[in-house]
């Protein structure tokens, strides 16, 4: 057990004896993955709240159900809520329909020609065109009515964030995947004496690589912390402006549609972390040969 | 404690060892010698695993390297003592950290590695240097440190290629005549050379290769020119 303790110890200090060799290439290595990774915060922060957005226009729609003449509307919205796309079933009675209608425009007095209905939220907007066949083949139901189009465009901009994150994200971190390996390869070149002696005097191959991995942990988190604080300043001089665009566009929405700051931190230090020891390790697997 | 059996080693299909039989026991001093090209450093390579032979067996205290995987190659290292042409020396660190530097590596205790290095100095006759860095010190000085680091691990094996390449006749002598005091003590060493003064000065086993092949292999002996 001290005896792994001191060799943990003597990676650290070979890890920052790497830091020191690597001089101002270290500023550089982080800044360029602190920009990726700001610009992956922010596409993050956009592209979240925007599906945020779209999922709470998503959750507006719902299907009506007409039932049939002499269903129970209590009985068949118990069966509805059942199925597990529906987050939401609300009884409009035949009565209460009608009392609207004349309300609203005024029509003559005959007898109530409108059937008991249900308004069916549903649990995802994805889910319409699932639900709505289910709905269709109950005997008590006697047509459904949906706002197709908005749900399709709905989930066709909800799809399309996601994979323009994907790309964005994709993209980056293989740019910055080049830019650490080549730095680690400097380090290695500068540093292969030590490897060679390590190696030909019987150290294991995990001590050796190590502290290169840790240095490539060290940038990742580095940078992780750079762009956070950019994010951060970011966030807090553009959020008023934004605020008032999300109200404008979507007055009905009360809920806060902003992805966490504190989510977008950890994502950020996680993939700086990965990226950065992912790409040291691959380098000194490729230029250390023992 | 060094042993070879049928050993063949091709580059692309061209032959640097052809059917090499050796055996060195415990203990023992000898000289391995050969012009340029014979196949001194692919032997010498074959022995601390950076080469794998094309065919037959390299045995080192009975374990056939052939047989051991990527991750024990290490442990086969801990057990030789490596020496080199260009000593391989750190300038950056003092002669006693370019010693503990392999110590401090594998885990050694501090006080431990105090201990050790203090011990290979005065073997190698440093102790008084322990604080210069590399640049400080003559040629025979920093090969001195080679040696010292080669023994700090209390290896069995001494493994010198080309020890006194860099060296002037004198320096060179008494470089040999130190692994030779350290031979002594039990350790079995092999030294690489095509040094012929210092082969004939020293009169131990003599292994001389020429085209890959064992052409002599003569106690007490001589580095002869037609050897090569």
């Amino acid at each position: 057990m001290l005896r792994a303790i001191r060799i943990f110890n003597r990676v650290c200090v070979e890890t920052l004896l790497g830091l020191r060799a690597s001089g101002w290439s270290n500023w550089l290595v982080v800044s360029i993955l602190a920009i990726a990774l700001t610009i992956f915060g922010c596409v993050l922060q956009v592209t979240m709240t925007l599906k945020n957005l779209v999922n709470a226009w998503g959750n507006q729609i719902q299907i009506s159900a007409y039932l049939a003449e002499g269903a129970d509307p209590k009985k068949v919205a118990h069966e509805i809520s059942r199925f597990p796309e529906v987050k939401q079933v609300e009884i409009v009675t035949k009565d209460v329909a009608w009392n609207e209608m004349q309300h609203t425009f005024k029509v003559a007095s005959i007898e109530n020609p409108l059937p008991n209905t249900l308004h069916v939220k549903l649990s995802s907007p994805d889910q319409v065109e699932v639900l709505a066949p289910k709905l269709r083949l109950m005997s008590a139901i006697e047509n459904v009515r949906y706002p197709l189009k908005v749900a399709k465009k709905i989930n066709d901009v909800r799809h399309f964030l996601e994979l323009a994150g994907l790309f964005v994200t994709t993209a980056l971190s293989a740019a910055t995947l080049v830019v650490i390996g080549n730095t680690i390869h400097l380090v290695i070149k500068a540093r292969h004496k030590e490897i060679e002696i390590l190696s030909l005097m019987g150290v294991g191959h995990l001590y050796i690589k190590c502290p290169f991995v840790f240095q490539g942990a060290v940038y990742g988190a580095c940078a992780a912390i750079m762009a956070s604080v950019v994010l951060v300043g970011l966030h807090l001089y553009i959020d008023p402006y934004v605020k008032d665009q999300l109200l404008s566009l979507a007055p009905a929405l009360t809920q806060n549609l902003e992805y966490s700051m504190g989510q977008t931190a950890v994502l950020m230090a996680i993939l700086g972390v990965v990226v950065g020891a992912g790409g040291s390790l691959w380098t000194s697997g490729r230029y250390i040969k023992i | 404690m060094i042993r070879l059996q049928n050993v063949c080693k091709n580059y692309g299909g061209t032959p640097a060892l052809s059917n090499v039989n050796l055996h060195i026991g415990l203990g023992e001093f000898a000289f391995l010698v050969g012009p340029s090209g014979a196949g001194k450093s692919t032997l010498m390579r074959l022995l601390y695993r950076e080469e794998v032979p094309t065919s037959g067996n390299v045995l080192i205290s009975g374990v056939n390297l052939n047989r051991l995987s990527k991750g024990q190659i290490p442990l086969l290292r801990r057990r030789l003592g490596i020496i080199f042409q260009d000593f391989k020396l750190l300038n950056s660190q003092t002669v006693f950290n370019n010693v503990a530097y392999v110590l401090r590596a594998l885990g050694v205790d501090e006080r431990e590695v105090g201990k050790r290095v203090g011990s290979a100095l005065a073997v190698v006759g440093l102790e008084h240097k322990r604080d210069s860095y590399p640049t400080e010190l003559s040629g025979g000085e920093q090969q001195r440190v080679g040696i010292a680091r080669a023994i700090v691990n209390g290896p069995p094996v001494l493994l010198a290629d080309e020890p006194t390449g860099n060296l002037d006749p004198a320096t060179s002598l008494e470089i040999v005549q130190l692994l030779e005091r350290i031979s002594q003590r039990g350790t079995t060493v092999l030294i690489s050379t095509h040094d012929q003064p210092i082969v004939n000065a020293m009169r131990r086993r003599v292994i001389a290769l020429k085209k890959g092949e064992v052409v002599a292999d003569v106690d007490n002996g001589y580095y002869e020119l037609e050897m090569a």
